[in-house]
C-alpha cells in the first residue's frame, strides 16, 4: 500500500473519529440540558449553580436519607433523584404552588415564610369537608379561648410551626416540600435559598418508593408530619377543632399514619370498628352490600371522617360500610381508646358527632333508595370525574354541536384545538376529553424533561412544548385522553437525547391548560353561543347540572 | 346576559316601541318619510348591523369580546325588533319601490328563517341527547364504514339464517349514511321492530351464534344511532345557508336604502 494511501486512510479516520467526538460532546450537551430542564422547579435554570449528573447507587448512599436501601433499589430511585447546588436568594417555590418533588438540605440553609396570606387559605374543601358546618362559628370561639400563649401561631394549615415572626430556617438535615408533593396540596409557605445550598431533589415516584420500601423512612415522614403539622390538621378538622390544646397533643401521639395505595381496602363491612378514619389526602369510596354485589353510597374527600357511627352507637356489628382508598389516599387513624379519650368529658362533641353520623347515615340511605346517586357517584370515582379540578362538560340538551367551543379553542392556540368534543355521557350531559387539571395528576410522574407541570401558583397543569420531546409518556398515562400528540413539521436533529427521535418528526404533547394566561377565562365556556359549556370542579356542580 | 332577562328587555323594549308606534299611527305620522318613521328606520337600521356583528365576533374568537351567548341574545333580539322598527318605519303598508320591497321582503325572511333556526336549535339538541350514541357530524362517514366492515365480517362467519337475518333486513341499514325523515318522528329509527325479529332468532341459535347476532344486533343499532344524528345534525348546519346569504343581501341593500335617502 503506497504511503499517500495510508496517509489518507489515516486522515480519513481520524476525521471520523473528531467528528464521533463532537457529535458525543453535542449529545452530552444536549442531555445535560434536558437533564437540567427537569430538575428546576420553575421550568428555567436561574437558581441552580451546579446540578449532578444521574447518580450511581453509591453515589446516593453517601448521603443519610438514602442509607438502608440496597443498590438494586437505589438504581430505580436514581432518575427521579439529583443533587444540587442552588445559589443564595433563589426561591424555592412559592406559598400556593403545586410541587411533585421534595428537598433535603445537604448543606447550607433554607428560609420558609409566609408571603401571600396573612392566614394561609384553608387545604381542606370547606363546603364538603364538614357535616358540621353550622356549628363551625361555635367551635371556632372555643379554639381562641383556648389557644396558648406560646408565640407559636397556631395556623391551620401551615406545614411548619412558624414563630410569631412567621419565618424559620431549616438546616442540613431537614426535608421540605415532601407533605405537599405527598398529598398534593399546594406549598403552605414560600421557601427561599439563605445562602448557596446543596439540596438533594427527590421526586413523588421516588418519595413513594423509599416510604414503601422502608418503614424507618416512613417513620421519620411520619415524624416530620406530627412535629410540624399533625396537631394543626388535626385542629383543622371541625370534628376536633373544640378540643383543648393537651388533647390535640395527646391525640397526635396516639392516631396512626396511614398511606394507601390505589383500591386497597382499609375496613370492611361487618368487621369490628375499632377506629375512626380522617382522610388527609386522596379519595376514600364507601360501599356497602346490595344483593349479590355493593353499591357505592358515599365518597370522602380530605378532612372528611369515617367510623364516628360504628363508635358512637357501638352495637351496629361491626363497619357499616366496606372502605377503599380510590387513588393514593393518606390517611389518619384514631383507635378506639384515643377516640374515647377524645369524648371524655365533650358533651358538645358528641353531640356534633351524633349529628353528623345521623346526616351521613340519611345520605347513605338517600343513595340505597336512589340507585342512580349511587350510580352516579360511582361514575364519578370510576371515571375520576373527583380528581378533577376544572373538567369540561357541555350539556348536549343545549348543544347545537356548532364546535364553537373547539374552534375558539384552535383560535386561541396557533390554529390548534386542545380538546376534542367526544367523550362520556352523563345523562344530559357530556365529559369532554380536556384535560381535567387533576388533584392528584398522575401525568406528572416520568416526563423526562418536567415539560409537563403545575403552571406556577394554582392547579393548573400545563405544558411547555420548548421541553416537550414528545415521548409520549404523559399521554400514555393520563386516564382521560386529554393529552394528544401532534406534529410539528419538524425533525428532531441528529444529536437528540433519546436516540431513537434522531431524524424522526418532531411531536409535542399538547392539552387543554385552561387558558391560564388569559384573564378571560377558558375560551371554550367564553365563546360558546347556547351556554352549554361549564367548568366543573365537585361533584356537587355536576349534581347541581343534572338536577337543571 | 342570561335568558330571562334578555327576552325581558326584549319585551320591554317592544312593548315601549309599540306604544309609540300606537300613538305616531293615531296622529296620522304613520309613513316613512316622518320624524319618527325616520327614527324607525335609523333604529332598524343599527339593529340590524349589529344583529350582523355576530358574524364578525365568531370569526374573532382569539380577542374574546364579550361571552358569545351575550351576542348571539342580541343577536336574535336585536335582529326580531329591528324588523318590527322596520314595519314601523313603513307605516305597516307594503313599500311601491323595488328596493324597499326586496329591504323589507328579505328582512321579513331573514328574521323568519332566523326564529326557525333557533326553533331547530331548541328542539333538535333534546332528540340528539336522547339517541345512545352520540358523535362528532364530520365522522360519520367513517364511522358508518368502519361500522359496515365489522358487520360484513360477523355475517360472513355466522350461521345461515343470521346470514339471511342480516342480509335482508340489517343490510340496507349498513349503507353510507343518509338522511331518512322518520327520524324526526321516531329518533331511534324503528328499530324496535327489527330487534323483536332478532330476538326471536336469537331463542333458536347456538351459544356461539347468540353472540355473534348480539354483536351484529348492537352495529346495527349504532348505525341507526349515526343515521340519527346524520338526519338531525344536518338540519342544525344547513339552514344557516337559508340564513346568512340572504341576511348579507340585506345588508348591502339596507346600505344602497341609507345612501339613497341621505343623498337623494
Amino acid at each position: 500500500m503506497s504511503s499517500d494511501l495510508r496517509t489518507g486512510t489515516e486522515t480519513g479516520e481520524q476525521h471520523r473519529v473528531d467528528q464521533h467526538r463532537v457529535d458525543q460532546h453535542r449529545v452530552e450537551l444536549r442531555r445535560g440540558a434536558q437533564y437540567r430542564d427537569r430538575w428546576t422547579t420553575f421550568g428555567a435554570r436561574t437558581g441552580i449553580l451546579e446540578l449532578s449528573e444521574r447518580l450511581s447507587a453509591a453515589e446516593l448512599r453517601r448521603y443519610e436519607i438514602f442509607q438502608g436501601y440496597d443498590d438494586a433499589f437505589l438504581n430505580k430511585l436514581s432518575p427521579d433523584v439529583s443533587v444540587a447546588r442552588w445559589q443564595a436568594g433563589t426561591l424555592l417555590f412559592e406559598e400556593g404552588s403545586y410541587l411533585d418533588l421534595a428537598f433535603f438540605i445537604v448543606e447550607g440553609a433554607v428560609e420558609v415564610f409566609l408571603s401571600r396570606h396573612a392566614a394561609p387559605p384553608p387545604i381542606f374543601d370547606a363546603e364538603r369537608t364538614s357535616l358540621f358546618s353550622a356549628q363551625l362559628p361555635l367551635v371556632t370561639a372555643d379554639v381562641k379561648a383556648v389557644a396558648p400563649a406560646t408565640g407559636i401561631t397556631f395556623l391551620a394549615t401551615l406545614d411548619f410551626e412558624l414563630p410569631a415572626s412567621g419565618r424559620a430556617e431549616l438546616g442540613p438535615g431537614e426535608l421540605l416540600g415532601e407533605i405537599g408533593a405527598m398529598s398534593g396540596w399546594p406549598q403552605s409557605v414560600t421557601a427561599r435559598v439563605l445562602r448557596a445550598s446543596t439540596l438533594v431533589q427527590i421526586r413523588l415516584p421516588a418519595l413513594r418508593a423509599m416510604r414503601r420500601a422502608s418503614p424507618a423512612f416512613k417513620e421519620r415522614l411520619d415524624a416530620v408530619y406530627r412535629r410540624r403539622s399533625l396537631a394543626d390538621h388535626l385542629r383543622a378538622t371541625p370534628l376536633l377543632a373544640p378540643l383543648g390544646v393537651l388533647a390535640i397533643g395527646a391525640l397526635t401521639e396516639a392516631v396512626e399514619l396511614i398511606s394507601c395505595e390505589p383500591g386497597e381496602v382499609i375496613a370492611r363491612e361487618g368487621e369490628p370498628a375499632d377506629a375512626l378514619y380522617l382522610v388527609r389526602s386522596g379519595f376514600v369510596q364507601l360501599a356497602q352490600r346490595w344483593g349479590a354485589g355493593e353499591i357505592v353510597v358515599n365518597y370522602l374527600s380530605k378532612g372528611m371522617t369515617f367510623g364516628e357511627i360504628e363508635l358512637l352507637a357501638g352495637q351496629t356489628g361491626g363497619f357499616t360500610a366496606s372502605a377503599a382508598s380510590v387513588e393514593h389516599a393518606e390517611l389518619v387513624r384514631i383507635p378506639r381508646l384515643a377516640f374515647d379519650g377524645v369524648l371524655r368529658g365533650q358533651p358538645a362533641l358528641e353531640a356534633q358527632l351524633w349529628e353528623g353520623a345521623v346526616a351521613r347515615l340519611r345520605e347513605t340511605g338517600a343513595s340505597r333508595r336512589n340507585p342512580e346517586h349511587a350510580q352516579l357517584i360511582e361514575t364519578a370515582l370510576e371515571r375520576g370525574l373527583v380528581q378533577g379540578n376544572s373538567i369540561l362538560v357541555i350539556d348536549l340538551e343545549r348543544c347545537t354541536r356548532c364546535d364553537d367551543c373547539v374552534r375558539a379553542c384552535a383560535a386561541t392556540h396557533g390554529g390548534r384545538p386542545r380538546f376534542v368534543r367526544e367523550g362520556d355521557k352523563i345523562a344530559n350531559l357530556q365529559v369532554a376529553h380536556a384535560c381535567y387539571h387533576c388533584r392528584d395528576p398522575v401525568c406528572l410522574v416520568g416526563c423526562p424533561t418536567g415539560a409537563i407541570r403545575r403552571s406556577g401558583v394554582g392547579h393548573v397543569v400545563a405544558i411547555d412544548e420548548n421541553l416537550c420531546i414528545g415521548c409520549q409518556t404523559c399521554a400514555r398515562s393520563c386516564p382521560y385522553d386529554a393529552i394528544v400528540m401532534h406534529e410539528t413539521g419538524e425533525t428532531w436533529p441528529d444529536d437528540m437525547i433519546p436516540e431513537h427521535l434522531r431524524g424522526a418528526p418532531r411531536l409535542v404533547a399538547s392539552k387543554c391548560d385552561l387558558c391560564h394566561t388569559s384573564e378571560e377565562g377558558p375560551a371554550c365556556v367564553k365563546n360558546c353561543p347556547n351556554g352549554c359549556a361549564y367548568r366543573i370542579g365537585s361533584l356537587e356542580e355536576l349534581e347541581l347540572l343534572l338536577d337543571r | 346576559m342570561q335568558q330571562p332577562r334578555a327576552l325581558a328587555a326584549f319585551v320591554i323594549a317592544l312593548a315601549a316601541v309599540a306604544a309609540i308606534f300606537a300613538v305616531q299611527a293615531l296622529l296620522g305620522e304613520a309613513r316613512p318619510g316622518s320624524a319618527m318613521g325616520l327614527v324607525w328606520g335609523g333604529l332598524a337600521a343599527v339593529l340590524m348591523v349589529a344583529a350582523a356583528l355576530l358574524g364578525v365576533r365568531r370569526r374573532t374568537m382569539r380577542w374574546g369580546l364579550g361571552r358569545a351567548q351575550d351576542w348571539a341574545q342580541l343577536h336574535v333580539y336585536g335582529g326580531t325588533l329591528a324588523l318590527v322598527l322596520a314595519l314601523f318605519h313603513a307605516g305597516w303598508r307594503w313599500p311601491r319601490g323595488w328596493l324597499d320591497q326586496w329591504l323589507l321582503g328579505l328582512s321579513v325572511w331573514v328574521v323568519a328563517s332566523g326564529l326557525a333556526g333557533v326553533a331547530l336549535r331548541k328542539t333538535l339538541p333534546k332528540m340528539l341527547t336522547g339517541l345512545s350514541v352520540e358523535v362528532l357530524y364530520e365522522r360519520i362517514p367513517e364511522l358508518a364504514a368502519e361500522l359496515r366492515e365489522r358487520a360484513e365480517e360477523l355475517a360472513a362467519a355466522a350461521s345461515v339464517p343470521v346470514r339471511e337475518l342480516y342480509r335482508q333486513r340489517l343490510r340496507p341499514v349498513m349503507d353510507a349514511p343518509r338522511v331518512r325523515w322518520a327520524f324526526f318522528l321516531d329518533p331511534t329509527g324503528g328499530a324496535a321492530s327489527r330487534l323483536g325479529e332478532i330476538d326471536f332468532l336469537r331463542e333458536r341459535l347456538e351459544p356461539a351464534e347468540r353472540e355473534r347476532l348480539e354483536r351484529l344486533s348492537e352495529i346495527y343499532q349504532t348505525k341507526l344511532g349515526l343515521d340519527a344524528h346524520f338526519t338531525l345534525q344536518r338540519p342544525l348546519r344547513l339552514w344557516l345557508w337559508l340564513h346568512v346569504p340572504p341576511s348579507l343581501v340585506l345588508l348591502a341593500l339596507l346600505a344602497v336604502h341609507v345612501a339613497v335617502a341621505l343623498f337623494y
